[in-house]
């Protein structure tokens, strides 16, 4: 029942607007894939075009090992669940269910039966005959998963669709969404400009700027290994450096960081003599007094400039020369920088990155 | 801390300096229902003055009073002809009702599919024939149905046919007329409701599986049908008690119940008649508008803001119609499937044909304009079409014609004073209706709709005989009432829906701020208005402007209104005289409209830029 999806070099333009730039992706059967970047990066147009809503200006999608691009959406057997769901108003939950069996003609007793499954994996059994507006917004976002799924879809879209929630059910719908999607070991492509979502949800995320692909991996790797600058500040915090490239050591660089402190860094690909970003995420550095580490690739002394306490770690603000380098230390009993003491951050060069 | 005191001492005083005949006002508008009387008062004087009163007195007057004999209506459902005028009057409406429905659904729907620039511009192309008199769209139509009018001309031309066809007084001519005259509204009315049926939901009902036919068919025409039956009872319960349409493309059998009310009143003098008539006409259209009642909630039909979205109707579908339902479904299916096939491809994702259709009766509705436009320009001194040349003549007669100049200043002024009137009643209307509260809040605003209830010939009636009585008929005061009795019910509604979605807040925030009430009505609650009230206005003004039947009654010896005059020369000779002030004024409403338009764009640009959006 699951299908791969793969989009080839597509375009769209709006009028002089690109605002979809040579997608190429392929989605494995069963695979969970988020498409996530800020608002008007092009990630819902790209889902529109998959879904049959826009037609792509240039490139083909195949679903499974047919093309789709000159399918009508009603064709495509995809399912789709809507930011703001989009029940029918004038049917019953489970006449809003039922719907995508009715116009496929399936047989009466088999629509029962599906319909009933579909409401009893969202755990709505009992409500089959309120009408959506008599739900709350937790409870319509079943139904209308329910009514995506109900037809055992070859792919299933998800449009922001946790967008309208309130905080809690937000985790709770997450958690709900990804036990279905295993359970019924489903294709899924969901938009989102939430990142905590997409590292819990997905196996591997699509990051989008700009109408281009910027880079695709799953959560861990995302996180930590950023290929790109857009990314790395993106998702989650980071420290990004100016730095120039001096040596290349079999692999790693050695690395001028702002005007003067020298550094080791792995690179990206870039060459001697590039200057780029230095990517470092705030809790992999150390925070110690001045002058008391040694031992490691990256050391720069400056002095803290704010100190937050957060309750299970503390943000600091170091300034280093020109540049403010922030860290975050987990609280385990440790003595905490007051502002302006003049303090060393260090780190290990496997944690850093030069980006371009 | 001296000085603290000291400040403390000059705001005391301050508050001390009030004037106390402010705190007097003050202290009155405090008390709630003080308050709610006094915007209450103007338009229930008028509602039960002008209107209940009347409305009695001839309906007392039709069974001759304390006699109680109902002779009259007898004669009406016994007599031959009265009962094919009644019969008649209902077949016109079932049609106009149902071809202005069928031509403006496809238009409705596309107006909330485009993007607004193109909504403007569309809008505007029905806005011009909406606000241009029913009279100067029924002159266009007796030129162009005429026996030398374009489509004889052209079908001749063509040699289709030898002799021009009758189509001027024909049931014919009618029904085309009254579409005309109904199509822009029934757009609009059936517009206001599907614009907020999510688009989502067709979409979402296509990627579930349903082709396009069937998306349509179980999802957006459920959704979209209170509005088109909204717009179906508005659209019958106006053409029922339509006189001036049927009055000028009708023969003398297309005669519908307001002629025979006219006739009765005017030229038989057979008073208790036209009472009865105007009675049964009045039962008519309440009892349509009860029937309407049990299916949507009736304020929709007027105002389809002013309605919570609700599916009670859907809900209390019974279990019969679901079941007739589920054995239709493979008839059904196999319908779709065919209808499917065809319309496929025709189904282009840029909605080709739709806006191919749109075009189409938007040239429907502004032709007659244009028709009227080049007449104007016309060399000949007889209404001919095409006209044989150019010249200006009609424009320096019309220049020079002193009749026309006094008919349209006093049109200018009567038209202006009904505006002030009608919006400040029907504003305060609409604070009472909307801001207090009330026990029967709903019946109230549907009672302050009642002008567009009553049919306005019955209206016309009621107020002749009750002007008469009370020595008010001829005056100008008596000709304002009448106009603003008919406008006030629009500017209710623009108001309202404009107040209910008031930010109350900003009231607040002024009040704190140390606003007092008249104050923070001034600075903040009617400027943020001024859009509505110069719409609601405008239409009252435009409303005033056109009005025919009730001047026709309330008249006197006054100078004649625009369209009293228009109607004489229309019914004495047919010249292009009457196409050149057409078009002037078609010319002048485009303007008022436009201007509209544009103050409202700025007013929402520079208040939302504030917000911040």
């Amino acid at each position: 029942m699951s299908t791969s999806l793969e989009m080839k070099k597509i375009q769209k333009w709006y009028g002089g607007l690109h605002v979809v730039r040579d997608f190429d992706l392929n989605v494995d059967p069963g695979e969970f894939v988020t498409f996530l970047g800020p608002s008007g990066s092009g990630k819902t147009t790209a889902l529109k075009m998959i879904a049959g809503f826009e037609q792509p200006s240039g490139g083909d999608i195949m679903l499974g090992s047919r093309s789709i691009v000159d399918v009508p959406p009603y064709e495509r057997g995809i399912g789709m669940v809507f930011q703001n769901y989009a029940l029918f108003p004038h049917m019953t939950v489970a006449e809003n269910v039922a719907f995508p069996l009715k116009v496929r003609n399936v047989a009466k007793a088999e629509t029962e039966q599906k319909v009933r499954r579909a409401l009893e994996l969202v755990k709505m059994g009992e409500y089959r005959d309120r009408f959506p507006n008599q739900l709350s917004g937790g409870q319509q976002q079943r139904i209308a998963l329910a009514r995506a799924i109900v037809f055992d879809p070859s792919l299933l879209l998800m449009d922001e669709p946790l967008g309208a929630l309130d905080r809690n059910l937000r985790e709770h719908m997450k958690i709900e969404i990804m036990r279905i999607q295993k359970e019924l070991n489903m294709t899924v492509v969901f938009v989102t400009h939430d990142q905590d979502e997409a590292l819990v949800m997905s196996d591997r995320i699509a990051v989008i700027n700009e109408g281009r692909l910027v880079q695709v991996a799953d959560s861990n790797n995302l996180y930590y290994n950023p290929t790109n600058r857009f990314v790395a500040s993106f998702v989650g915090e980071s420290n990004l450096l100016p730095c120039r490239v001096d040596r290349i050591d079999s692999g790693a660089g050695k690395v001028t960081i702002g005007d003067h402190a020298s550094g080791v860094s792995r690179l990206n690909g870039q060459a001697r003599g590039d200057s780029g970003w230095l990517f470092v995420r705030p809790e992999h550095i150390d925070i110690w007094p001045q002058g008391a580490v040694t031992d490691v690739e990256n050391v720069l002394s400056g002095v803290v400039e704010s100190a937050l306490f957060l309750g299970e770690l503390t943000r600091y603000v170091v300034r280093c020369g020109n540049e403010s380098i922030t860290v975050k230390q987990q609280n385990r009993g440790q003595t905490r920088f007051a502002n302006g003491t003049p303090v060393s951050v260090s780190w290990n060069m496997g944690n850093s990155t030069v980006l371009n | 801390m001296t000085t603290l005191l000291a400040k403390r001492k000059v705001a005391g005083a301050a508050v001390g300096n009030v004037p106390r005949s402010k705190n007097l006002l003050s202290g009155l508008l405090a008390r709630r229902w003080i308050r709610g009387t006094i915007i209450a008062t103007p338009i229930l004087v008028l509602l039960v003055g002008f209107l209940v009163i009347p409305l009695s007195i001839i309906i007392w007057g039709s069974v001759e009073g304390s006699k109680l004999t109902f002779s009259h209506y007898v004669r009406i459902f016994s007599d031959e002809t009265n009962l094919s005028v009644m019969l008649q009057t209902l077949k016109v409406g079932f049609a106009v009702t149902l071809l202005s429905l069928l031509v403006a659904y496809p238009v409705a729907y596309l107006l909330t599919q485009i993007e607004s620039r193109a909504l403007s511009i569309v809008t505007l192309f029905i806005l011009v024939p909406l606000f241009t008199a029913f009279l100067i769209r029924t002159y266009a139509w007796m030129i162009i149905l005429g026996r030398q009018g374009p489509i004889n001309n052209t079908l001749i031309w063509l040699g289709i046919i030898d002799e021009p066809l009758p189509l001027l007084n024909t049931t014919f001519g009618v029904i085309v007329g009254m579409v005309h005259v109904l199509l822009p509204m029934a757009i609009f009315t059936m517009y206001s409701s599907m614009v907020r049926i999510d688009h989502n939901a067709a979409r979402a009902a296509q990627i579930l599986g349903a082709k396009p036919v069937q998306a349509f068919f179980r999802v957006y025409l459920p959704l979209s049908l209170p509005g088109v039956f909204s717009a179906g009872v508005l659209m019958f319960i106006i053409s029922i008690g339509f006189y001036i349409t049927p009055a000028l493309l009708g023969g003398p059998r297309d005669a519908m119940i307001t002629q025979l009310i006219v006739t009765q009143l005017t030229t038989l003098l057979n008073f208790e008649m036209s009472f009865a008539s105007a009675f049964v006409l009045l039962l008519v259209t309440l009892l349509i508008l009860f029937f309407a009642s049990l299916f949507i909630p009736l304020e929709m039909i007027w105002s389809s803001s002013t309605v919570e979205n609700t599916n009670r109707a859907a809900r209390s579908k019974s279990q019969l119609f679901s079941n007739a339902k589920q054995a239709m479904h493979p008839a059904l299916t196999a319908v779709e499937h065919l209808i499917h096939l065809i319309t496929k491809p025709f189904l282009t994702r840029n909605a080709r044909w739709l806006w191919a259709y749109t075009i189409l009766v938007l040239l429907f509705l502004t032709a007659p304009l244009i028709v009227i436009f080049m007449l104007s320009f016309s060399s000949s001194s007889f209404v001919v079409f095409p006209p044989p040349g150019i010249s200006l003549q009609w424009w320096e007669k019309l220049l020079h014609a002193s009749d026309w100049h006094e008919s349209f200043l006093f049109s200018v002024k009567l038209g202006a004073v009904s505006a002030i009137f009608a919006t400040i009643i029907g504003t305060m209307g609409a604070f009472w209706l909307v801001r207090t509260t009330l026990p029967i809040k709903r019946a109230l605003f549907l009672f302050s709709l009642s002008p567009l209830m009553v049919p306005v010939i019955v209206i016309a009636t009621a107020l002749y005989m009750f002007e008469a009585r009370i020595h008010l008929l001829g005056s100008f005061a008596g000709l304002v009432i009448g106009h603003v009795l008919l406008s006030v019910p629009y500017v209710v509604v623009i108001m309202a829906a404009a107040l209910r979605s008031f930010d109350q807040s900003l009231e607040t925030a002024a009040a704190i701020h140390g606003a007092r009430p008249m104050q923070v009505l001034r600075l903040v609650t009617l400027p943020l208005l001024k859009p509505a009230l110069l719409t609601a206005a405008l239409l009252a003004f435009l409303t005033s402007f056109d009005e025919l039947l009730i001047t026709m009654f309330m008249i006197g010896r006054q100078t004649l209104t625009l369209p009293f005059k228009f109607w004489n020369d229309i019914k004495y000779e047919l010249n292009p005289l009457l196409s050149a002030a057409s078009a002037f004024i078609v010319l002048l409403v485009t303007a008022a409209i436009l201007t509209t338009l544009w103050i409202k764009v700025r007013h929402d640009r520079r208040t939302s830029a504030s917000i911040g959006q």
